[in-house]
Order: structure tokens, then C-alpha cells, then sequence
């Protein structure tokens, strides 16, 4: 993976909105995701969060305003193309290919086409390795993904977007519900690829998680960008507190 | 005058698949289940009213009663027995299609070992037709029809728009989640949903039996068009597929000046593969793209 | 005796092919289609077509009809998948109740009701295909060729696309899988090899008629992918053949009366799809493969 420049930006979002026939989701949203930083979306349930990912995916048209990457505008591409242009997400509810083998999974992610020879397939084969590895899926490799524990399903979200070779994670709630151990090897991974260059943007709830996750935290309320910095600033700003718990002025 | 005649006969084939499509769209808009059996329920209908006005010879409101509730009861036990099962464990939209299309096989070939696998038709004093004007010829039962759309849609407009079950159904549509706030089980409305959508097609069956007369293997023609309707009308939009199957109705006699009559399915064809082609959300549903 | 068995193998193979290329896109893609029939059948009157009135070259007619299916499909798969399953399902019935309608009435193309008659053997480099032996060959050689080349499709890595795409077709987008051109491709593949069967199909049987491409035999193609188990390699094998023999099985029960045959047939594989959709949803080979997603 070649390395960007660190804190490069990579993706630059400019003045997006989002209009729902009369619904305002998203407001004039300008943003930055710089190389091998982690940023975290925070904000209370329905503020866009998943709204603006959906843009960045190019699974929601924006009604105005433009979203770059790599200096291309993502405008009207189609999520296929866009994800092989180098951005991936995982999902909330998770989205495996159940019925398909943990080493399926992976593998079908790096096979960019789908002819009938592949390529490259021991370097194929070596990567997999590699990556169920670094995930502790290892001993699983044979195991269909719906017969998976909870934290291995995680992890085998997380594992498909480290085979998607990707530059951009966009990653919806990844570390909910693992237990301490799963959580501290799950932070490690994605220091570890950012450190490599990877931009990370989380969107995240749990509070705990994001003081572990973030370099950087954004803050999103009924569609607005209302702050962005380092987390500190942000967390320890009681206005956005009161918001986040729901007591508005 | 070939033109109105035509037409008139259109607006009573209009009218019925109206009904049916209606039916089907209210069932597959609210619990999302591809109902393929409905065709199904529409033959049911047909048949018992047959054996119990013409066979039987008991009274017709009797017999009414009797085939709406046959065709409820179907309708109902199938979510009950089989889809409620299947969503219990899996419920994907294969697996709930493919159940269906078998209950449809089974009730099918089960109506005509009982009844034989011919047409039957039901006589009434409203079935003859009368030359109403040099020309043109209807059949009062054809008022009937026009007449009996008019008020189940009536009927339905404020079942859904007045009561309380309307709005929990339009709900259950919409997010099924949030029924259950309210107390309700999206498993209790989706029977109701099953039960209004299955007596719908009841008036369509029996005034199908009185005029074109039935056999059990219409149930395949039902289901092409309820699906062509509910995609045409766009999915989710009741009022949609009601028009559309009014539509496809008079398409379907029109076009009789035009081509032989074994073509006149292949219309309805046509017509939905335009919308698919071209307006994949129908008249009124948003087109879902995934 | 002899003649017997072979007429049974023979029709064998070629529902065997017809079943499994349907899996293909039921099992492996998770696209429902009824209207396999009519892909069997375009393949049918090309090959018949072919051979009254242009070569009897059996390279050609399997090309051709392979060809003409397999467009025809797409013809219906680009619009309709584009948007969204349900669609599809839609689309291929209409496509099943236009294609019969086709079928009789293109009386100058396909001889109308009375269909094609009197279609003369293939030949390949020479050899003439005049006996039930060599037939039993040719269908048993391009049974296990389907089979080879759908085996290397699905376990290579454009089977591990199409049942990505199944599995949730929202994340196969997301990781960069054009979902439009797999699904429409494999749709292309599994029309065209049915179009082969129809070849095979034309060929043996030296007559075609409409009856054998109606909607009862897109539900009988379709009842053998789920009996057998959808998304497994033999599971439509196992369909085909138990779905054969239960005709043959069931004359040998007294009280069923000769002419109730057919509507008591489908009354069983009525009642087995339902059965086994509430209770084994992967068919008889696939088991209880098709639990909640993850």
C-alpha cells in the first residue's frame, strides 16, 4: 500500500447537503479526512451520521455540495466504482456474506473482478493468511460467517475492509459490544493501519470508545457540523455534552 | 360502437383487477411478503361460492358469506401456519415465495380433481346481457361489478384512513418496529393484513364467476396480474395498484380491435415491462433501487 | 427394456442440465426466475430451425440456440435487475406467459401449435447421432460438461462474487462487486446453457411442440432445485432424478386413476416445497443451510 504523506487530506467534503422532500438531513457540512489520522463522528441518534457515509459511498446523491477524494469529485459515481476507487465501509448491522466461510469472505473482497482465473492467487493466499492473523480468525478460517460469535463476526467485518486495500475506512459503529480484550486488539488493528497511512472515520457512540479511538472527533446535531478538533476540545466542552444527552438550550 | 363496447368491458375487467390487485398490493406492501398464493385465494373464493349457489343451491348473500370466508380463512391460516413458521426461522423472500408458490400449486390441482379441469360458470338473472343501446351489450352483472369496486374501496379508504387497525396496519408498512410500541405484535396485524387482502379478491372472484365463468388454473393469470398492478401502480401505494388494475383491464379489451384475443395477455406483459424498462417505480411508489 | 431405460437417461440428462443451470441463478445468485421453460424452448426451435432449414451441423445449432437464449435473457435481466428482485420474478413470468403465446401463434418460425416435426439427427465431424446409444453419449458428455463448467464458475472466484451479491448485496457493492453485470452475466450463462438442453432436447425428440415449454414446466424445473437443495452442486441432480421417477412411482399405486397422474404429481411437490421451505429450507441435499443472516 503506498504511504500518502501523513495527514495528507484525502478526502475533502465541502458545503454537502442532504434534502429528504422537506427534511433537511444534512446542512452545510464541510469536513476534512486527513491520511493516517482517526476521526470520530459523534452526535446524538438521527443527527446524519450514517446519512453522510452514505454519501461518501456514493449510496445517497447530495443535494448540493461536493465531496473529493484524492482531488476526484465523488458526485454521481456509482458505490461500486467508488469503492474501487479505494473507499470502504462496514456496516452497523454488520452485513457478512453469511453463508459464505470466514476465508470466503476475505477473499471474495480482494478478487477485484470476477473472471475465472485470478491473477496473483498465491500472493492472494498469502494475504488471507496474513489477515486472519491479525484478526485471530485464524483457527475459523473454515467456519461459515453465520456460525460465528459475536466478537468474530466484528472482527470479520473489520477483516474484509483490511483485504479491500482500501485508503478510506469508513467504519459505522465497528467496536459496540466487545468485551474488554476483543476492544484493546480491536484499537491496536486500526492504530496500526493508520499508522500505515490508512484514514479512519468512525462514527461511534459510546463514549468510552471514542476517547480510546479518536485523534480527531466531529460533531454532528440534526445534520449541522457543530465542532470538530481534537477530542479533548471537543469532549470536554459541556455545551455539546448537554446536546449529546439530550438537554438542549 | 366495437370501441365502446370494448370499453365497457374494460371498466368491468378494470374494476375486478382492481380488487385483486388491491388485495395483493395491501398484503405485500405491509408485510413485504411476496404472497404468490394469492391467486390463489382468488380461485378458493371462486369455486365455494360456485358449490354452494350453483351446486348447493343455497341463497346468494349465503353463499357470499360462505366464500369470503373461505377465502379469509386461507389467506389467514397460510400466515399463521406457513409464513409465520418460516419468518420464525429465516424468512427470507425466497424461501416465503417459494412456500406460497407451492400452497398455490396444491390448492390448484386439488380444485380441479374436485371440480375437473374445466370452466364453470355460475347462471344468474344478471349474467345475460342486454342491448342497452343499438350495438352495444352489457350484462347488469357488470354494474354489480363497477358497483361492488366502488364501495370496497370505500370501505377500505376508511378502514385505513378512521380506525385505529387501519392505522396500526399502515404503520406495520411502514416500520414495523414501531407497532410494537403501541402494544401491537406486527405478527397479529400481519393476520389481519392477510384476512383484509384475502375477502378483497372475493367480489372479483364471484363476479368472475358469473360472468367469464372460472377454472383452477386461473390463478396464474390473478397473480400476473396483481404483480404487473402492484409494479405499475408502484409498490406500496394501494391507490397505485388500484389503478393500475384498472388499467391493465381496459388494456387488456382494447386492444382486442386490434389483435387476436391470445394475445391479450401478452399486453399486460408488455405494459409491465415498459414500466420496469422505463418507471420502475410506477405510477406512484418511489422507484426502489438498491 | 433397454430402449426404456435409455428414453429415461436420455430425458434425464437433459432435465439434469435444465435443473442445474437454474440452480445456478436460484442457489448461487439468489435471482428467481420462472421462466426457464422458455430459454429451454428458444434453444429448442433455434436448433429445429437450424436443422430443417440450414445445416444439421450440431456445433452450430448448440451454438446458436446457447447464443439466441442467452440474449434473449439479458434482454429481460438488464432492466429488471437493475432494480430489484421481486422485479425479476415479475418480469420472467410475463416473459413465461408471452413466450408460450409466441410459440403457437409464430406459425411461419415455430409451426404454430402443431410445433416442428420430422427434424433430422446432428452431425458432428461426420458422425451421424441416429441411435439411442449415441444420444445417451452425446447428453451424458454435455451433462458432465455443465456440470464441469458450472462447478469452475461457482467455486471459482466469480461464484464467490455471485453469492456475495446473495448473501447481502448491499456490502458485495460496497467492496467494489458491479452487482448489475455479474447477475446479468450469470443469468446469460444459465439461459444459454439451457439453450443447449433445448438443442439436445429438439434434436433427440426429432419433433418440437409448445407443450413442453409451458409454465408447468418452469414450476417442475423450479420444484427440482428446491427439492434437491438449492445452492449445493447436486442437490438439483438428486431433484431432477426424484422428480422423475415419482410418475413411475406413482402408477404403481392402485387407487390413483391414470388421468389424475399429472394434478397428484404436483400436489406432492406442492406440498414438499411447502414442507420443506418451513423446515428444511436447503433441500433434501442442502439441509437447514439457510438460517438468519449475520
Amino acid at each position: 500500500m503506498s504511504q500518502a504523506a501523513p495527514h495528507q487530506v484525502l478526502l475533502e467534503i465541502r458545503n454537502l447537503n442532504k434534502n429528504f422532500g422537506g427534511l433537511q438531513a444534512i446542512s452545510d457540512v464541510s469536513m476534512d479526512l486527513p491520511a493516517g489520522v482517526i476521526t470520530t463522528l459523534v452526535g446524538p441518534n438521527g443527527a446524519g451520521k450514517t446519512t453522510l457515509f452514505n454519501m461518501i459511498t456514493g449510496h445517497l446523491v447530495p443535494t448540493s455540495g461536493t465531496v473529493h477524494w484524492l482531488g476526484q469529485s465523488l458526485n454521481g459515481i456509482e458505490p461500486w466504482k467508488i469503492a474501487r476507487m479505494g473507499i470502504a465501509r462496514t456496516f452497523q448491522d454488520l452485513r457478512l456474506f453469511s453463508h459464505m466461510t470466514v476465508e470466503e469472505n476475505i477473499m471474495t473482497v480482494m478478487e477485484r473482478n470476477s473472471w475465472l482465473w485470478q491473477t496473483g492467487a498465491d500472493a492472494v493466499r498469502k494475504r488471507v493468511d496474513e489477515i486472519l492473523e491479525e484478526t485471530g480468525l485464524a483457527d475459523k478460517r473454515t467456519e461459515r460467517a453465520v456460525d460465528l460469535a459475536y466478537a468474530e463476526r466484528k472482527f470479520l467485518s473489520l477483516a474484509r475492509i483490511m483485504a479491500s486495500k482500501a485508503k478510506l475506512w469508513l467504519l459505522d459503529e465497528p467496536a459496540s459490544g466487545l468485551d474488554p480484550r476483543s476492544f484493546d486488539r480491536f484499537v491496536a488493528l486500526l492504530r496500526e493501519y493508520a499508522a500505515k497511512g490508512v484514514t479512519i472515520c468512525i462514527i461511534e457512540h459510546n463514549l468510552d470508545i471514542v476517547i480510546q479511538l479518536s485523534d480527531r472527533v466531529a460533531f454532528l446535531d440534526q445534520g449541522k457540523l457543530l465542532a470538530q478538533g481534537s477530542s479533548d476540545d471537543i469532549l470536554k466542552d459541556p455545551h455539546l455534552a448537554a446536546i449529546y444527552f439530550g438537554e438542549r438550550s | 360502437m366495437l370501441f365502446v363496447q370494448l370499453m365497457v368491458n374494460g371498466l368491468q375487467t378494470g374494476a375486478l383487477y382492481a380488487l385483486i390487485a388491491a388485495g395483493f398490493s395491501l398484503i405485500f406492501g405491509m408485510t413485504r411478503i411476496f404472497h404468490a398464493a394469492h391467486g390463489a385465494t382468488f380461485t378458493i373464493a371462486g369455486f365455494v361460492f360456485y358449490e354452494c349457489f350453483s351446486v348447493l343451491q343455497w341463497s346468494w348473500p349465503l353463499a357470499v358469506v360462505v366464500s369470503a370466508i373461505a377465502a379469509g380463512i386461507f389467506g389467514v391460516l397460510l400466515d399463521r401456519w406457513v409464513y409465520a413458521v418460516i419468518q420464525r426461522h429465516e424468512g427470507s423472500f425466497f424461501t416465503v415465495f417459494v412456500a406460497s408458490f407451492g400452497a398455490a400449486i396444491v390448492v390448484q390441482n386439488v380444485i380441479s380433481i374436485v371440480f375437473g379441469r374445466g370452466m364453470v360458470t355460475v347462471t344468474t338473472p344478471l349474467s345475460k346481457s342486454i342491448e342497452v343501446i343499438p350495438g352495444l351489450f352489457v350484462a347488469p352483472m357488470a354494474g354489480v361489478a363497477i358497483l361492488c369496486a366502488v364501495v370496497c374501496f370505500a370501505i377500505l379508504q376508511y378502514l385505513l384512513t378512521r380506525t385505529n387497525l387501519g392505522i396500526a396496519l399502515r404503520a406495520l408498512g411502514e416500520n414495523p418496529n414501531l407497532v410494537e410500541v403501541y402494544g401491537l405484535t406486527p405478527r397479529k396485524l400481519s393476520q389481519y393484513v392477510f384476512l383484509i387482502g384475502s375477502v378483497l379478491v372475493v367480489p372479483a372472484a364471484i363476479l368472475t364467476a358469473t360472468t367469464s365463468g372460472l377454472n383452477p388454473s386461473m390463478g396464474n393469470h390473478i397473480m400476473l396480474i396483481s404483480i404487473a398492478a402492484t409494479i405499475v401502480g408502484g409498490v406500496g401505494s394501494l391507490r397505485g395498484a388500484a389503478m393500475a388494475g384498472l388499467l391493465l383491464g381496459m388494456a387488456e379489451n382494447l386492444c382486442l380491435a386490434f389483435i387476436d384475443p391470445q394475445w391479450s395477455e401478452a399486453v399486460t406483459f408488455v405494459i409491465l415491462f415498459l414500466f420496469i424498462l422505463f418507471r420502475p417505480g410506477g405510477f406512484y411508489g418511489r422507484a426502489i433501487v438498491s | 427394456m433397454l430402449a426404456y431405460l435409455q428414453n429415461i437417461a436420455v430425458l434425464f440428462c437433459i432435465n439434469a442440465i435444465l435443473a442445474l443451470t437454474l440452480n445456478f441463478i436460484m442457489g448461487y445468485a439468489g435471482i428467481f426466475s420462472l421462466a426457464h421453460a422458455i430459454f429451454f424452448g428458444v434453444g429448442a426451435y433455434t436448433a429445429a430451425y437450424l436443422a430443417l432449414h440450414v445445416t444439421d451441423s450440431l456445433l452450430i445449432c448448440i451454438a446458436a440456440s446457447a447464443a439466441l437464449s442467452a440474449v434473449l435473457s439479458m434482454v429481460l435481466a438488464l432492466p429488471a435487475l437493475r432494480v430489484r428482485g421481486e422485479y425479476f420474478v415479475a418480469a420472467s413470468l410475463g416473459l413465461q406467459v408471452i413466450g408460450v403465446t409466441i410459440f403457437s401463434e409464430w406459425k411461419s418460425v415455430t409451426g404454430g401449435l402443431g410445433g416442428m416435426i420430422g427434424i433430422p439427427p446432428p452431425k458432428l465431424f461426420g458422425y451421424t447421432f441416429g441411435s439411442q446409444a449415441s444420444y445417451l453419449t452425446l447428453a451424458f458428455v454435455i451433462l458432465l460438461a455443465v456440470l464441469g463448467i458450472t462447478a469452475l464458475l461457482v467455486r471459482g472466484s466469480f461464484g464467490r462474487s455471485l453469492m456475495a451479491i446473495r448473501d447481502s448485496e448491499s456490502a458485495a457493492q460496497a467492496y467494489g462487486k458491479h452487482v448489475n453485470a455479474v447477475k446479468t452475466l450469470s443469468v446469460a450463462v444459465s439461459a444459454g446453457l439451457a439453450g443447449v438442453a433445448g438443442t439436445l432436447y429438439a434434436f433427440y425428440m426429432s419433433f418440437v411442440n409448445v407443450e413442453g415449454f409451458m409454465l408447468d414446466m418452469s414450476i417442475l424445473l423450479m420444484a427440482m432445485v428446491i427439492i434437491g437443495g438449492t445452492g449445493t452442486l447436486f442437490g438439483p441432480i438428486v431433484g431432477a432424478a426424484l422428480l422423475m421417477a415419482l410418475p413411475a412411482a406413482l402408477t404403481y399405486l392402485p387407487f390413483i386413476p391414470q388421468s389424475e397422474l399429472g394434478t397428484i404429481q404436483q400436489i406432492i411437490y406442492g406440498l414438499a416445497m411447502v414442507l420443506l421451505m418451513m423446515f428444511r429450507p436447503g433441500g433434501l441435499v442442502g439441509g437447514r443451510s439457510k438460517e438468519k443472516s449475520a
